[in-house]
């Protein structure tokens, strides 16, 4: 049915121009609250109605920008598994990786799109609250691990499958913004701890969030 | 029994990593916020002696601050750590309560204010129910009032500005806020129910506004409140505000209008003269007269957000109201002309509540004579002519030079009485009998 297919990209636009969204303001806060940058260049910006930190700082903000520029299309497509977020130290090793997990649902029956273009203002403030609180959760979650060591770096890791990469290539010649496979160090840690901090499934989509902590930092 | 809610903040805190304030307490354990903080205080002490899990706590002092020798009152939310410094630093201490208990040490204050909104949106109606606020004559107005009260409101506006003339009736519409909850529209009828609401949300923006790191002393409690929540809470008080600061501002300025005969026909710019309004001279001013049922701290706020003329209280009894000669005076200090213009709004401001008056005006007049070579001259000059309030004229707009008035006048002038010409000073001088601008509106 062409017409479902039409509304099928729609919604994969809408639900992935959300996840980015959300994602860009994440990475922003966990750079806050992990304290990977002064917090001198931090404004308190306003997202989802609540106060987040964002920063100031012209290339940090591209960079960041770019990145998910790029991952966007994954995330159309529903081919991006896990976005992470890696803070390595100095040796660029890793000592904290903040994982989200997205997954969306593969069948979207009728029934569910009519239900999105009918309601989609409370499905959308749903999903907003659910996300709402995914912000919170980032912004306490010192409590539960150790402080990192001084001198951190970051970097974006997405988990995804061969035949998109080669979608995401178009995209990266125009964005003049290249990604590279992974280092197997970067990806995995020594002696991980896994610690869960929020999960939400809604009717769009289904989100997970987790920090993988070396046991030894320093 | 009583010990029951030790263990269910225990479990809050330890168990789901969340941030408890006494709000949030209050709202899902269904008690008194007095008996929140009381609860959170007697936790923190229990786990302070058993000394196990780190705890950190935010507390919200309220007192009397002093400041380069104005005394103000500041609430704010503080860390556990600054705490004994703040608390010597005010002269008085009105409170001092426990804000929040959390594991996590906070880095600023977003969280706390995320943490309550979703349990504060979720029972938007009552969320007074356990607060320690109380005015008893605010109720919420039932709709029917509702709607009456809004085509009260909306009939006024296209009435023609009167004694402040040329003041815009209600520019404020086109500065409106895109979203605003229900009851802050309430909120603008109901004087009550809006110190209310400014109350209760002045509470809630404290969170928000307060960093663990005090700042500048307010001199009201909520003086920092959400300007946008405020908005209509407090238009009327804006508006009771605004005529009180220019009654005790027409003292002053009548002095420096000795004579008033001279008018200029360009009057409608005092008008405009509003429109800039200096936020901050009139917060100085606000300080001084207060209306009796506003808060004045959210007319401070508002200052900011509104630049409309406000409308003229129609009991405000004082009828030499000057209205914006102080602010003309701040916004062209160089020219000496505005004191001119300002003798001509007096004088105007004073016949309009009789709205007919025969005034002098400087007119640009061509005068034809004959010189000494006998060849006919045609003379361009000002000169003084009298003339009546009903008369509409584009006269002499030449004088828009001496006013800088700014060029920006909202579209919803249309009321103004016809001397409230557009000082769109584009206007070429027509002759006197010409059809005015004005012709296009309305006659008031």
């Amino acid at each position: 049915m062409t017409t479902l297919t039409r509304q099928d990209l729609n919604f994969g636009q809408v639900v992935a121009d959300i996840l980015c969204e959300f994602l860009e303001v994440a990475i922003h806060l966990i750079l806050y609250v992990r304290e990977v940058y002064p917090s001198g260049i931090f404004q308190k910006r306003k997202k989802y109605n609540v106060p987040v930190q964002m920063s100031c700082h012209p290339e940090l903000n591209q960079y960041i920008q770019d990145t998910l520029h790029c991952v966007k299309p994954l995330i159309e497509k529903n081919d991006a598994e896990k976005v992470v977020v890696v803070i390595m130290d100095k040796e660029h090793h890793p000592v904290e990786r903040f994982v989200f997990e997205i997954s969306q649902p593969t069948l979207l029956s009728i029934r569910f799109l009519l239900l999105f273009k009918n309601h989609s203002d409370t499905l959308l403030s749903h999903v907003e609250q659910l996300l709402r609180a995914f912000i919170l959760k980032i912004s306490v979650c010192d409590a539960v691990l150790n402080n990192n060591p001084p001198g951190c770096s970051f970097t974006v890791l997405v988990h995804t499958r061969d035949a998109a990469t080669r979608n995401m290539e178009k995209v990266q010649v125009i964005k003049d913004f290249p990604w590279i496979v992974a280092d197997e160090q970067e990806v995995h840690m020594q002696e991980p701890r896994l610690i869960p901090l929020k999960t939400m499934t809604s009717d769009i989509v289904k989100m997970q969030l987790y920090v993988e902590e070396r046991a030894q930092k320093t | 029994m009583d010990e029951l809610y030790l263990d269910n903040i225990d479990e809050y805190v330890n168990d789901h990593d969340k941030i408890v304030t006494y709000k949030w307490l209050s709202l899902t354990l269904g008690v008194h916020v007095n008996t929140a903080k009381q609860m959170l205080y007697h936790y923190l002490d229990h786990k302070r002696k058993e000394s196990s899990a780190q705890l950190h706590a935010t507390y919200l002092v309220s007192g009397k601050f002093e400041d380069n020798g104005q005394t103000g009152h500041k609430v704010s939310v503080v860390k556990e750590d600054q705490l004994e410094d703040f608390k010597s630093k005010m002269s008085l201490i009105v409170s001092v309560h426990v804000y929040s208990v959390q594991k996590a040490l906070l880095k600023d204050s977003g969280p706390l204010y995320s943490v309550d909104y979703d349990a504060v949106k979720d029972n938007l109606k009552n969320c007074s129910k356990y607060s320690a606020i109380r005015c008893a004559s605010a109720v919420p107005m039932s709709s029917l009032e509702l709607q009456q009260a809004r085509e009260i409101h909306r009939a006024p506006s296209p009435e023609p500005v009167n004694k402040k003339s040329g003041m815009n009736g209600d520019a404020n519409v086109a500065s409106k806020p895109s979203t605003k909850p229900q009851k802050g529209i309430m909120g603008m009828f109901a004087k009550t129910a809006s110190k209310n609401q400014g109350n209760e949300k002045d509470i809630k923006q404290e969170q928000k506004e307060e960093s663990p790191v005090v700042d500048a002393p307010k001199s009201k409690p909520a003086a920092k409140a959400n300007p946008m929540t405020n908005f209509f809470g407090s238009q009327t008080a804006k508006k009771l505000n605004k005529a009180e600061k220019e009654e005790e501002t027409a003292p002053s300025s009548s002095s420096a209008e000795p004579q008033r005969q001279s008018s200029r026909p360009e009057e409608k710019q005092e008008a405009a003269a509003v429109e800039p309004i200096k936020d901050t001279k009139k917060d100085s001013r606000s300080k001084t007269k207060r209306i009796v049922d506003s808060d004045s701290e959210e007319e401070k706020m508002d200052k900011k957000k509104r630049r409309r003329i406000k409308k003229p209280e129609p009991d405000s009894s004082d009828e030499d109201v000057i209205p914006d000669s102080p602010q003309q005076m701040e916004t062209r200090e160089s020219t000496p002309s505005p004191k001119k213009e300002v003798e001509s709004v007096s004088h105007s401001h004073q016949g309009t509540s009789e709205m007919r008056t025969r005034k002098r005006r400087r007119v640009l007049k061509a005068r034809v004579f004959v010189d000494e070579d006998g060849s006919m001259v045609t003379e361009k000059g000002y000169e003084s002519e009298s003339y009546s309030e009903t008369e509409e004229d584009v006269q002499a707009t030449k004088q828009a030079a001496k006013d800088p008035f700014p060029a920006k006048q909202p579209a919803s002038n249309k009321q103004d009485e016809k001397k409230s010409q557009k000082k769109t000073s584009a206007n070429a001088n027509k002759g006197s009998k010409q059809a005015s601008i004005m012709g296009f509106f309305p006659k008031k």
